[in-house]
């Protein structure tokens, strides 16, 4: 076995304990931590297929910014487990019924006889001095430049959208005003005014 | 208008922090005034009120007469006298405790004083050591309630720095 | 010597059976590593000093002086006082998270010097991303403050928290659109080629065509790793400590050191990316050029280095604390727009080809 096997098996065996881990944990904080754990793995099982590009976006934009705000949110939230408990069973014949046709159709399209090295041959070794993000970016600025154009104009629109749903109701609601508060000077708050002082009258 | 693009420009030359900084970076070079405590010490009002201490005359007799006096003024109640006639038939206190928690340093028993007996000294360099009553004597030691005993060693030690500033204090009384 | 190595050698391949590779690769990437960390450290644990002494000579005080002479024997009695000092845990904290928040704030901010060049061919990693890696693990650090606050079960350590996940979030954004220009303009996301792409002196540097950008960097960067005038996180005076009200002892001292180290590491990333790097300043000046030569690239870039966290003191000791929302505010209704709006003029510039950066 050599050493880039050895640690293929190590991140795959963490990646499956740590979502297995995510998926039974009762503390929701606990499973936002094994999720990240899980991303770390895979992560790292990109770098050794020499991803490294996708490797460190995927713990960028994942695990530096989504799985914060997800704890930022647990944080907030007071989940009550009793209600939850009594919706899971209501649920739990949907939900088999559910994860059985997509164990079947992930075993139909991903299944063992899709893969391996008879189907479809090991990708060659690149050199040492081989950059990933190089030949992503020929990729994605030639060949996909208008999906990769489309995709950014989709997440525009999401952000449009998701600010136009929170900013209702602008003008009914109460709050300060940051950059008036910033910009103010002495001369809008203050006026100095001279008065005439009184005569000294009998000494 | 012109006000707007003279904010502008302000704003984004950084010139208000520039300025503050500007500031710092000079008192960075400026001669520093820490007074290294231990070492050096700043100087000390002879009006200054510390420590009590209980005074005797030249001829060794203690001052107090147990008028009870200070007792009466002292806002804070923080001082206790009990007396009785000697055996030469004058008045002196048998009792004469300060709660030195309770004292506020506000001076008004040596104003009180018919004979100058209890007097505030420059000391404030003291510690209170074990219980209420304190427990060594023999080192100097007194703890938050000063006794008669401690009061007068306090002030024998120190007589000639009382008699000092009390004679500096004297000319704007 | 040749014995023991060759005992060594036996020892590690019985051990790891698997491992073909030369022992010697192992042993160069430990003490590549410690050669590293143990420095970091020390130059941690000395600008504690020198803060101490900068803002207490703004103040008009002299600092700590008593702890051997002139005090520089103190860092080594704090690191000694808190090694020694017992750790408490509250009673309904959760303990394992308690624990692992420091570790999870101080093996980031430790891994990413891994990919810092500091001169020529001197750093533990060459990486071909090494930005972005940068980048990325030092967004994990936010995690060590969020698990510190989840785990003490203790309302200002919350409070805290919460205010150190939206502010890491935000100001993210607005470091790595910065940093972007700086990657347009060297055409590289390796550290090495940015340095590299900067050679020719001072005029060649980018922190003439991209001057916003450096302050808004900077700026960031004091936000990012807690700084005053933006330290909410700790907020003495508003929520006790923030994240650190329920550590003591060695726990706290790790968060210390977490901090400190991305720091520095701010500070060395800003040299790196606007002020060249290990290049002197002398470049291409004709009589200052020879003059100079004989400075190591390395010299070059701790000055520099030296100077940017000199800054951090400086401010600290200037500026009042922002208030949290204010904060929010210049993040993303000031620095974004503004980092964008450069990205298209540098895209101009390139495509200009102005100045000698291009």
């Amino acid at each position: 076995m050599t050493f880039d096997q050895i640690l293929f098996y190590v991140f795959s065996f963490w990646f499956i304990a740590s979502s297995l881990a995510m998926i039974f944990s009762r503390n929701a904080a606990k499973a936002v931590l094994f999720l990240i754990l899980s991303f770390f793995s895979a992560a790292s099982i990109w770098i050794l297929l020499e991803a490294e590009f996708l490797a460190i976006t995927l713990i960028l934009v994942y695990v530096g910014a989504v799985m914060v705000l997800f704890l930022f949110v647990i944080k907030m939230l007071n989940i009550d487990k009793s209600t939850l408990r009594a919706k899971f069973a209501g649920y739990l014949p949907l939900g088999l019924l559910v994860a059985a046709i997509i164990i079947a159709e992930m075993t139909l399209v991903l299944g063992g006889n899709q893969f391996g090295l008879d189907v479809i041959a090991a990708p060659a070794r690149h050199a040492a001095d081989y950059s990933n993000i190089t030949v992503l970016a020929m990729q994605l600025y030639t060949t996909y430049i208008y999906p990769f154009e489309l995709a950014a104009v989709l997440l525009l629109i999401a952000i449009i959208a998701a600010i136009t749903l929170v900013h209702r109701n602008e003008s009914t609601r109460k709050k300060q005003s940051i950059s008036e508060q910033v910009s103010v000077q002495a001369k809008d708050r203050m006026r100095l005014v001279s008065i005439a002082s009184p005569k000294k009258e009998n000494k | 208008m012109i006000d707007n693009i003279k904010k502008l420009v302000k704003d984004f030359s950084l010139s208000e922090l520039r300025g503050g900084m500007k500031i710092t970076a000079k008192e960075l070079i400026n001669k520093k005034i820490t007074v290294q405590y231990p070492e050096e010490k700043t100087p000390i009002s002879p009006r200054f009120r510390g420590l009590h201490a209980l005074r005797r005359y030249p001829n060794g007799e203690e001052r107090c007469i147990a008028c009870k006096l200070c007792e009466a003024v002292c806002p804070a109640n923080a001082i206790t006298i009990e007396s009785e006639m000697r055996d030469d038939g004058t008045r002196r206190t048998t009792q004469y405790d300060i709660d030195l928690f309770k004292c506020i340093f506000c001076g008004f028993c040596e104003e009180a004083c018919p004979v100058d007996a209890i007097v505030e000294t420059q000391i404030f360099e003291y510690a209170f050591v074990g219980s209420r009553d304190g427990n060594d004597n023999t080192k100097g030691q007194f703890g938050s309630i000063i006794t008669k005993d401690q009061l007068l060693e306090v002030g024998d030690k120190n007589e000639k720095m009382i008699t000092q500033t009390k004679l500096e204090d004297a000319k704007y009384k | 010597m040749m014995v023991l190595w060759q005992s060594f050698v036996e020892l590690v391949h019985e051990l790891m059976p698997w491992y073909d590779g030369s022992i010697a690769t192992i042993l160069i990437i430990l003490i590549k590593a410690i050669a590293l960390v143990m420095p970091l450290m020390l130059v941690v644990a000395y600008f504690t000093y020198a803060e101490r002494k900068v803002i207490g000579y703004m103040q008009l005080r002299i600092g700590p002086n008593r702890v051997g002479p002139k005090g520089w024997l103190q860092p080594i009695a704090d690191a000694l006082k808190l090694m020694t000092k017992e750790i408490i845990f509250p009673t309904k904290a959760n303990i394992y998270l308690f624990l692992l928040a420091p570790i999870l704030a101080i093996a980031p901010a430790i891994a990413v010097w891994a990919v810092i060049p500091f001169d020529e061919g001197i750093y533990v990693a060459n990486l071909d991303i090494s930005l972005l890696y940068v980048l990325a693990i030092g967004s994990i650090g936010v995690y060590g403050i969020i698990l510190a606050g989840w785990a003490s079960n203790s309302k200002y350590p919350l409070l805290g928290a919460l205010r150190s996940a939206s502010l890491l979030v935000s100001y993210e954004i607005v470091i790595g659109f910065a940093l972007v220009t700086v990657v347009m303009i060297a055409g590289s996301v390796n550290l090495n080629d940015i340095v590299m792409a900067q050679k020719g002196g001072i005029l060649h540097w980018y922190w003439i065509p991209l001057f916003p950008m450096m302050i808004i960097f900077f700026i960031s960067a004091l936000v990012e790793t807690n700084r005053a005038p933006f330290d909410v996180v700790e907020g003495e005076s508003e929520i006790v400590g923030g994240t650190h009200v329920e550590y003591s002892g060695m726990t706290f001292a790790v968060f210390f050191l977490a901090e400190y180290a991305n720091m520095i590491l701010m500070a060395v990333l800003a040299v790196i990316m606007f002020f060249g790097g290990w290049h002197s300043p002398f470049e291409g000046i004709p009589f200052m050029e020879s003059m100079f030569a004989w400075v190591p690239g390395i010299i070059w870039l701790l000055a520099k280095t030296t100077f940017f966290m000199f800054l951090y003191l400086w401010i600290r000791a200037t500026f009042p604390r922002f208030r949290y929302d204010q904060i929010m505010r210049l993040s993303w209704k000031v620095f974004l727009p503004w980092t964008i709006a450069w990205i298209f003029v540098v895209a101009l510039m390139t495509q200009l080809k102005i100045g000698p950066w291009f």
